[in-house]
């Protein structure tokens, strides 16, 4: 269980199906597939740095609003429709979530510094809230798409900035929105995806790459083309094609984006020339 | 005249005990904390810290003594800071989230209050490290110690320096990247300090 492959692959993607079918064949009025997504995280959580919350290190405090994340959208499934309001107002949840998460390292830096990396996280995790709040909840599979994309490209962004762990973590999520689409490519039949999966996969794939981008080496200007990931699964796709094409296709568009930020990461390191 | 006496040696005698405990600053830079660990079970891997900070006192009559050293975790060097073809050096790696996340944690503190002495010399430290934000036990065995005069400021400075030794699972301080097999969980630090008294 010390394998890299079972913490990052098998055991984060056997949760995400377990609770993805669990979600499909027992609890379908339920809009929980984004519990999968959570799932995932905590399982390769539990595997590379145990789930303990003292002290309350950066990461830790991601672990715990990866917990209350689906607890909100829940809530806000029940409460709203998506709205631009209910969007808006998730997003700054969000942004205001990465201030809290940071504020102990932004506070030890210069002002320039601390506005610069902070204003990045912020604007990076509500853009990616508010952006899936609004155009990707109602949209299963492009929900997933998103997730799959966001996860893996944070991931493998973080890998190339100097931390493997925090790699590890955003790659479980996209094998927990991974899990999600395999569900719905398998049955041929969508999952609802609502708040409980935009807020959960967005939400932590955001604040794993600001914490890539703080913490590690992660260059800011990559951080905000990840941010623009969930965009990629907004893109049109043939509308009576079979769900499993437009779940390819819609990751494809994901992948993009994603390779264009790891892209920057592994070759501008230290700024664009120019 | 009896009473008035004993008063008063009652009086300077802890004043007298005070005066016995000498305080030093570390010199940082003949100060350096080495560390090795066990890399894919094949060879032993080392790196040091280049910038160590603190102070020390010590008291040989009453055979007492307490130390303070800082260690700025960003100052750590294993020699690899060329990337070539890499995206990030070694040494960048280590100082990232995977090991000893200097942004987070810019320090690490070793902290001690006792010190058990063989003959003069102090011979185990009792204290604790924290690091990672996790304050554990760690004893620190000081393997050689000598004190006297600095021949570099023909005797105007009085010094003391030497080496000490400490070993511990960076696990139980939430360091686990890399474990059970690629990376060792036991840390062995070796260290060259001095100090000036005050």
């Amino acid at each position: 269980m010390s394998n890299p492959v079972f913490q990052v692959g098998v055991a984060p993607l056997v949760a995400a199906l377990v609770v993805a079918l669990v979600v499909a064949l027992l609890l379908r009025s339920l809009q929980l597939g984004g519990l999968a997504v959570v799932a995932a995280f905590l399982t390769t959580m539990y595997f590379v740095s145990g789930l303990t919350f003292s002290p309350l290190t950066v990461t830790r405090k991601i672990v715990v609003l990866s917990l209350a994340a689906p607890v909100v959208g829940i809530l806000a499934d029940f409460a709203f429709k998506p709205t631009r309001i209910g969007a808006a107002v998730l997003a700054l949840a969000g942004a205001a979530a990465a201030l809290w998460v940071f504020w102990p390292v932004l506070s030890q830096k210069d002002a320039a510094e601390a506005w610069l990396l902070g204003g990045a996280a912020a604007v990076a995790v509500a853009f990616m809230i508010g952006f899936g709040q609004m155009f990707l909840a109602e949209h299963a599979v492009r929900a997933g798409s998103a997730g799959l994309g966001a996860g893996l490209g944070v991931g493998i962004a973080s890998i190339l900035s100097a931390s493997a762990t925090y790699g590890l973590y955003g790659i479980a999520v996209g094998a927990g929105a991974g899990g999600f689409l395999l569900v719905q490519m398998i049955r041929g039949k969508t999952l609802a995806a609502g708040a409980t999966f935009t807020l959960s996969a967005m939400l932590i794939s955001g604040l794993i790459a600001a914490g890539a981008m703080i913490l590690a080496m992660l260059p800011w200007y990559a951080l905000l083309v990840l941010a623009l990931v969930p965009v990629g699964a907004r893109l049109p796709v043939p509308e009576k094609a079979p769900l499993w094409l437009q779940a390819v296709l819609l990751s494809i568009y994901s992948f993009i984006i994603a390779g264009a930020a790891c892209a920057l990461a592994w070759k501008f390191p230290d700024g664009i020339p120019g | 005249m009896k009473r008035l006496a004993i008063g008063l040696v009652t009086l300077t005698l802890p004043l007298a005990t005070a005066a016995q405990v000498d305080s030093y600053n570390i010199d940082p830079f003949h100060t350096v904390p080495y560390w090795e660990t066990d890399h894919l079970g094949f060879a032993t891997f080392r790196g040091r810290f280049d910038r160590a900070t603190g102070k020390f006192t010590i008291d040989r009559a009453a055979k007492t003594g307490t130390l303070e050293i800082t260690i700025q975790t960003a100052s750590l060097s294993t020699g690899d800071t060329d990337r070539e073809v890499r995206p990030r050096t070694r040494d960048e790696h280590l100082r990232g989230p995977d090991f000893f996340n200097v942004v987070e944690f810019p320090t690490m503190t070793y902290s001690a209050t006792s010190v058990k002495f063989k003959g003069d010399d102090p011979d185990v430290i009792e204290g604790s490290l924290t690091l990672l934000g996790v304050t554990k036990p760690v004893p620190l065995k000081v393997e050689r110690w000598k004190c006297g005069p600095d021949p570099r400021t023909a005797g105007k400075r009085y010094q003391c320096g030497g080496n000490a030794t400490a070993s511990f699972r960076r696990s139980d301080f939430g360091m686990k990247f890399g474990l059970p097999t690629a990376i060792g969980d036991e840390v062995k630090m070796w260290m060259s300090f001095y100090g000036f008294r005050n």
